[in-house]
């Protein structure tokens, strides 16, 4: 876990000045000295006298270890009351859930000063009563974190692999939740003691909290009001005293919350390099789209990687252009670079993506959102989540209609393409939630949208891995259907080769951020140029029943890219030259292209083509 | 339709669970409240007047019959008279209430006007300018306590500039513009915390909506940037900060107790201190309740919203 240091260092030296109040050479914090009240600073007295004539600094320093005692002394009792509470609950079955976590919610009902003001009112004002009141306010936030905590942990495996092994209940609570559940644990810490500060300031101010004359921040806020026009700079020490200290508690809770995640914080954008340079020519091509070198780098906690390196790809008018790899080989990474709908993390680095004549790599925001869902359309992966779940189906599609175009009668149109995707019912559907269509009912949507404008290019990002087989089978159909029917191109992101096989006119296939092997699909698949294909063709389930050979090895990791060629650390035919330098992408034969560079041996080697 | 039937049945075993607690704890204080009360002077209280009390507040009869009894008079309203004066509780109370809902009303109306717009800007830009002063005010608006915003501001705007009164309370219909005028501070020193809290909401909302695959979608579909905003992150970017401000009003019913005593406002909370401070124990138990039931009443529409602003909260 990494903190940052400015507010663990504030907050220790605000905990290190209440603890050593005493040591100081400072006059009692209760020591009156009426003939000198209100005296400003002095030699003596560095900020000054209060109405009674005490030290302020003494005073502020003594107020710091009863505000910080109060604060920290119940929020340790909250916290263990709500470990013991949430641990129970979560552990012990239903009833004991009721009990232990379901009743402490009543707490909730009651907002927190009130409660602390009833029981002021019950046992009556003082520092002995605040300690209660606060372990009560807090119990419920403790006990819901380690409670949910305990949900999110307790169906893991290595706690039921514990549970099968023997371990006692105690032991198993102790060891495996509580190291996981720490860091909400101290997050939740840190909030209580900040609000604690301010509850018992507030409380005190009020007279109803620390009794007098024991120094108080709040206290001391409220005794200054009276004598605020002639010594103003009394209140102001007390409530800079009381800010400074629930600031640097704060910023410690947000530091302590961002190192509990660190998915928290974002990092900065970079002006994508490509931008600079000279805006490339256009190839001549009647490609639907045409991509060129494409380079993608991304920021992670790590370092920076380039997750997409060299990608060249052609996607030609009227076919279908299957990208194939394992996840993490960049595929779908390529899709949202052509679209220009890269993560903030991710930018181009270098390369160009034609589409209809122009680079959308080097297109600004606004000319680009004219192209996509205009000229260029994509469909994802997930169709559930990647709809609007507050929005009716038929208005995410009337919306992008309007978005390129004026059309008179869009309502009949948008019931019109949800009923060409094959939508039963299209006239309530449109009226329906996403929530409310089966999943391949949600990607027929999607689909409609993307076509609502006609697009020449269509990029589908695993379209049907989200959906079950026999819908798969229907989807990839209509894509076909209205491939041929509309005349465009689709770029057919997938890992599945049983996909390809049925689809693709062409296909490329991607392995580590790099393209290995291109050309037309059935020369590809009868006759694999590159042994990552033909480990990639071994590897598919087969029709016949045989056994599926897996992939031995696993995908490197781009922070750790091998020397040479990517794959040889998983490749049966990899020679000492593999390892020399990384191969490039030639074309040994004509409309083919491979990355290896004894593409010549693997062809006769017989057992590969079986 | 069941799921809101479901959870108003929650809410109204939530009002009678807090009605019960309210009631034992104030009969479960340490010694005879009767005698506490009337201990006040000092010297022994005379049996006869502790007796007299006793009868007055009930405390003579079983628990059990106290304990139905006091439901009995809650049904109709009626919670008992103030020790004080003797005057109906309940009708303190309602003399009081819309004063506090009224300063909260408005605080939050400031800090929706405020957080939300700069919440969305320095969602929609992180790490730039607009983002981090804004973030900055934000934390310090957080760290101060009211009652210390509250404290500076009658420093500051009454007693230095001399633009404004020091606090009080005039009724609407006599003095509008006194009114207002005196409702602007405690609602402004309230409404500072709340605002950083909107923003800081509103703020992670949109950070985190922004990423979500629907937004990519819509930015897919061809959309202009500030529909992209409107229509698809601010809409789910409200339902967390709609509960947030919701559950903030709760707390601030009971939480305007500093400002009311700091401005001198005669709201809810200062007379729920006032009777803290008295023992006057059926006012306490009254104000407890009623401010309990407002708060459950409070997280019930909140659930109700939340169902109104996502669909598929209904079905679960």
């Amino acid at each position: 876990m990494k903190l940052r240091p400015v507010p663990v260092v504030a907050v220790g030296a605000i905990i290190l000045a209440a603890i050593a109040a005493p040591l100081f050479p400072l006059p009692s914090p209760v020591a009156m000295d009426v003939a000198h009240r209100l005296a400003g600073p002095s030699s003596a007295h560095w900020l000054g006298q209060d109405e009674f004539g005490r030290d302020v600094l003494a005073r502020l320093l003594f107020g710091a270890r009863i505000s910080l005692s109060v604060a920290f002394s119940s929020a340790a009792l909250a916290c263990v009351g709500g470990i013991v509470l949430g641990l129970v609950g979560g552990f012990q079955g239903k009833l004991a859930e009721i009990l232990a976590v379901r009743s402490v919610d009543i707490v909730l009902c009651f907002p927190p000063l009130l409660l602390a003001l009833l029981v002021v009112t019950l046992l009556g004002p003082g520092a002995t009563t605040l300690v209660p009141v606060l372990t009560i306010v807090y119990l419920p936030g403790f006990v819901r974190v380690v409670y949910a905590g305990v949900l999110q942990v307790r169906q893991q495996e290595y706690v039921e692999a514990m549970r099968v092994l023997g371990a006692s209940r105690p032991r198993i609570m102790l060891q495996t939740i509580l190291p996981n559940i720490l860091g909400p644990i101290l997050v939740q810490f840190s909030l209580a003691a900040a609000s604690g500060v301010v509850l018992e300031s507030g409380l005190s101010f009020l007279g109803l909290g620390v009794v007098p004359p024991a120094p108080s921040w709040g206290l001391m806020i409220g005794a200054a009001r009276a004598t605020m026009t002639q010594a103003p700079l009394l209140l102001l020490w007390p409530c800079l005293a009381l800010t400074l200290t629930i600031l640097s508690m704060n910023a410690l809770c947000d530091a302590l919350r961002d190192a509990a995640d660190p998915h928290a914080a974002p990092r900065q954008v970079r002006r994508r390099i490509v931008d600079l340079l000279a805006p490339g020519l256009q190839p001549t091509s009647d490609a639907a789209l045409l991509v060129r070198d494409l380079t993608i780098e991304i920021d992670t906690p790590g370092g920076t990687i380039r997750p997409v390196r060299g990608v060249t790809l052609e996607a030609r008018s009227g076919e279908t252009l299957a990208i194939v790899g394992e996840s993490g080989s960049g595929k779908s990474l390529t899709g949202l670079a052509i679209m220009g709908l890269l993560p903030q993390a991710a930018r181009v680095v270098n390369g160009s993506a034609w589409v209809d004549g122009t680079d959308t790599l080097r297109l600004a925001e606004p000319a680009l959102a004219r192209l996509r869902g205009g000229r260029m359309a994509m469909i994802f992966q997930d169709p559930l989540s990647s709809l609007n779940p507050v929005h009716r189906i038929g208005a995410q599609i009337t919306e992008a209609i309007r978005a390129h175009r004026a059309a008179r009668n869009v309502w009949s149109e948008t019931v019109g393409l949800l009923r060409r995707v094959g939508i039963p019912d299209p006239e309530q559907r449109a009226a329906s939630y996403p929530h409310e269509l089966s999943g391949g009912m949600r990607q027929r949507a999607m689909i409609a949208m993307a076509i609502a404008n006609n697009p020449r290019l269509l990029i589908a990002d695993e379209p049907t891995t989200a959906l079950d087989v026999t819908i798969q089978a229907q989807v990839l159909e209509l894509l076909a259907a209205l491939k041929s029917e509309r005349g465009m191109s689709v770029v057919l992101i997938t890992h599945s080769l049983p996909v390809v096989a049925e689809t693709a006119d062409r296909v490329v296939v991607m392995y580590a951020g790099e393209v290995v092997e291109q050309g037309r699909a059935a020369d590809v698949f009868a006759h694999p140029l590159h042994p990552y294909t033909a480990a990639l063709l071994r590897s598919a389930p087969r029709s016949d029943g045989s056994m599926s050979e897996p992939i031995p090895g696993i995908v490197p990791l781009p922070y750790a890219l091998p020397p040479g060629c990517v794959f040889a650390p998983r490749c049966s035919h990899a020679a000492p030259e593999c390892l020399a330098a990384r191969p490039v992408l030639t074309m040994p034969i004509n409309d083919r292209a491979t990355r290896c560079i004894r593409w010549d041996v693997l062809e006769r080697v017989p057992e590969v083509m079986a | 339709m069941g799921w809101a039937l479901r959870r108003i049945g929650v809410s109204m075993l939530l009002v009678w669970i807090v009605a019960s607690i309210v009631f034992v704890a104030i009969r479960l204080v340490p010694g005879d409240p009767a005698e506490l009360l009337l201990q006040q002077g000092g010297a022994a209280p005379d049996p006869a007047i502790v007796a007299q009390l006793h009868e007055q507040l009930g405390l003579d009869q079983p628990f059990l019959n106290q304990y139905i009894d006091s439901f009995r008079r809650l049904v109709r309203f009626d919670l008992g008279n103030s020790l004080e004066d003797d005057s109906p509780v309940a009708g303190e109370i309602m003399q009081r209430l819309p004063r506090t809902l009224e300063l909260i009303g408005a605080a939050a109306l400031i800090a929706l006007l405020v957080g939300l717009p700069t919440g969305l800007v320095a969602g929609m830009a992180p790490r730039g300018v607009m983002d981090r002063v804004a973030s900055w005010i934000a934390s310090l608006g957080l760290a101060t306590p009211v009652f210390v915003v509250g404290t500076l501001f009658v420093l500051v705007f009454a007693q230095w500039l001399r633009i404004a009164p020091a606090g009080g309370y005039v009724p609407f219909a006599r003095a509008p513009g006194q009114h207002l005028l005196l409702l602007a501070m405690p609602a402004t020193a309230i409404a500072l915390g709340l605002a950083a809290t909107v923003f800081r909401m509103t703020r992670a909302a949109v950070l985190d909506v922004s990423l979500r695959d629907y937004v990519r979608t819509a930015r897919a579909k061809g959309l202009r940037r500030a529909r992209v905003i409107i229509h698809h992150v601010l809409r789910n970017a409200l339902m967390p900060v709609v509960t947030v401000v919701a559950l903030n009003l709760g707390t601030l019913l009971g939480g305007t107790v500093l400002v009311e005593y700091v401005f001198n406002y005669p709201g809810l909370s200062g007379l729920l201190v006032e009777a803290v401070n008295t023992r006057d124990y059926p006012m306490v138990e009254g104000i407890v309740l009623v401010i309990s039931i407002l708060f459950v009443t409070l997280n019930l529409l909140v659930d109700l919203i939340y169902a109104a602003l996502d669909p598929r909260v209904r079905y679960a």
